[in-house]
């Protein structure tokens, strides 16, 4: 018994982005297979996948904050359809990392869907939870993209209070 | 040894049926990673700022944890890191000094000096680390390279087929408001393979 009890206290806390892109689920399966795996049953870790639903006026607005306000009546129609769509990307996401983390059996994982922006929501969960390590997938965008587009990971390498890990997809690979 | 066998078959059944597009890339690692292990290359960039000794640190600690006696005692699971360290070429032609300000080539005696103390320095920091890693009891490989830090390292990677890079967040651009230093920044973006960027404990308790 006190052999388990010093494990829980030497447990750190890694926190694992996941979207609904195939290359953020690549980066947990990578986690699991080289930080958790080799370790069975007592995994260095512990787990949270959290998954950052967007809120439904982001998701329409595309980033661009103003609203025009003729559009108002249409969008709030849209509003529920939306957020419902988005819920069940959510449902999605947890169950396909729920599925990864038991084919590796890992277990004792806290799945959490947050709403917001993914940059902001993994900060958070970092502090809330004094994570160790944020672990985050990377597309891979060129500059001019990322300058566009935003990137979490470049936001979460910068902000992150602790050990950030991009996980890349190899080229190589098939 | 019976347990990691066992997982690592059981997904190959469990994982088929779930993932559609992702199941020729996990079969294929599958059964590779039941034999070998999975033993991960981890390459860690070491320089004279105490951020990437604490990153190797952080490394030794966290991912090379022989914490079970039975792991330690199987002598396959014991890693090899690489440490790699870049010296930044000295400029042969610098220094304008005097009040002309015309460049000069610098003699070679200075040439030679100067390169004697980078090797200097770059033994030290290597050293260094390596003692770590042993008192870690992990075996590590030294790599001198010369040249752009930034470039070198993500060549390095790529040749090697590392699969973890790992750097400290601050390297010697020391501009304290920066969470990023522009070394790891250029890393992250640019490197092929995986990277951890390790960040000092203090920035933490700061915010």
């Amino acid at each position: 018994m006190e052999d388990t009890r010093q494990e829980r206290q030497r447990q750190e806390v890694m926190v694992v982005g996941v979207d609904e892109s195939e290359l953020s689920l690549y980066a947990l399966q990578w986690t699991l297979d080289r930080f958790f795996a080799p370790y069975a049953p007592h995994f260095p870790f512990k787990l949270i996948v959290v998954h950052a639903k967007p809120s439904p006026t982001s998701a329409i607005s595309l980033g661009d904050p103003v609203i025009e306000l003729g559009d108002i009546t249409g969008v709030i129609e849209v509003l529920p359809i939306i957020d419902a769509d988005l819920k069940k990307v959510a449902a999605w996401v947890t169950q396909k990392a729920k599925d990864i983390c038991n084919s590796r059996s890992v277990h004792d994982v806290t799945f959490q869907v947050m709403e917001g922006d993914a940059r902001n929501v993994l900060c958070d969960a970092v502090e809330k939870h004094h994570a160790s390590v944020l672990v985050v997938g990377s597309r891979g965008h060129g500059a001019i993209k990322r300058a566009v587009l935003g990137s979490v990971s470049d936001y979460c390498s910068h902000h992150a209070h602790c050990t950030v890990m991009i996980v890349k997809r190899p080229k190589t690979e098939g | 040894m019976d347990a990691t066998t066992a997982t690592g078959t059981a997904p190959l059944a469990a994982g088929g049926p779930v993932e559609e597009s992702t199941v020729v890339g996990m079969v294929m690692q599958e059964p590779v990673a039941a034999e070998t292990k999975l033993k991960m290359k981890v390459m860690v960039a070491v320089d004279e700022s105490e951020g990437s000794f604490y990153a190797l640190r952080w490394t030794l600690d966290h991912l090379l944890r022989r914490s079970s006696p039975a792991l330690a005692a199987d002598g396959d699971e014991v890693e090899m890191i690489t440490l790699v360290h870049v010296q930044q070429p000295f400029q042969h032609y610098a220094f304008p000094a005097g009040p002309g300000g015309a460049a000069f080539y610098a003699a070679s005696s200075v040439v030679e000096s100067v390169r004697k103390a980078q090797e200097e320095n770059s033994a030290l920091i290597l050293s260094r680390a390596l003692h770590m890693c042993k008192e870690s009891m992990v075996k590590a490989e030294t790599l001198i390279l010369i040249g752009d830090p930034k470039d070198m390292i993500c060549q390095a990677t790529e040749q090697m087929h590392t699969d973890l890079l790992v750097v400290g967040s601050r390297g010697l651009g020391k501009i304290k408001r920066a969470f990023l230093g522009s070394g790891s920044d250029y890393c992250a973006h640019h490197a092929k393979c995986p990277i951890l960027i390790v960040k000092p404990p203090k920035e933490a308790s700061k915010q």
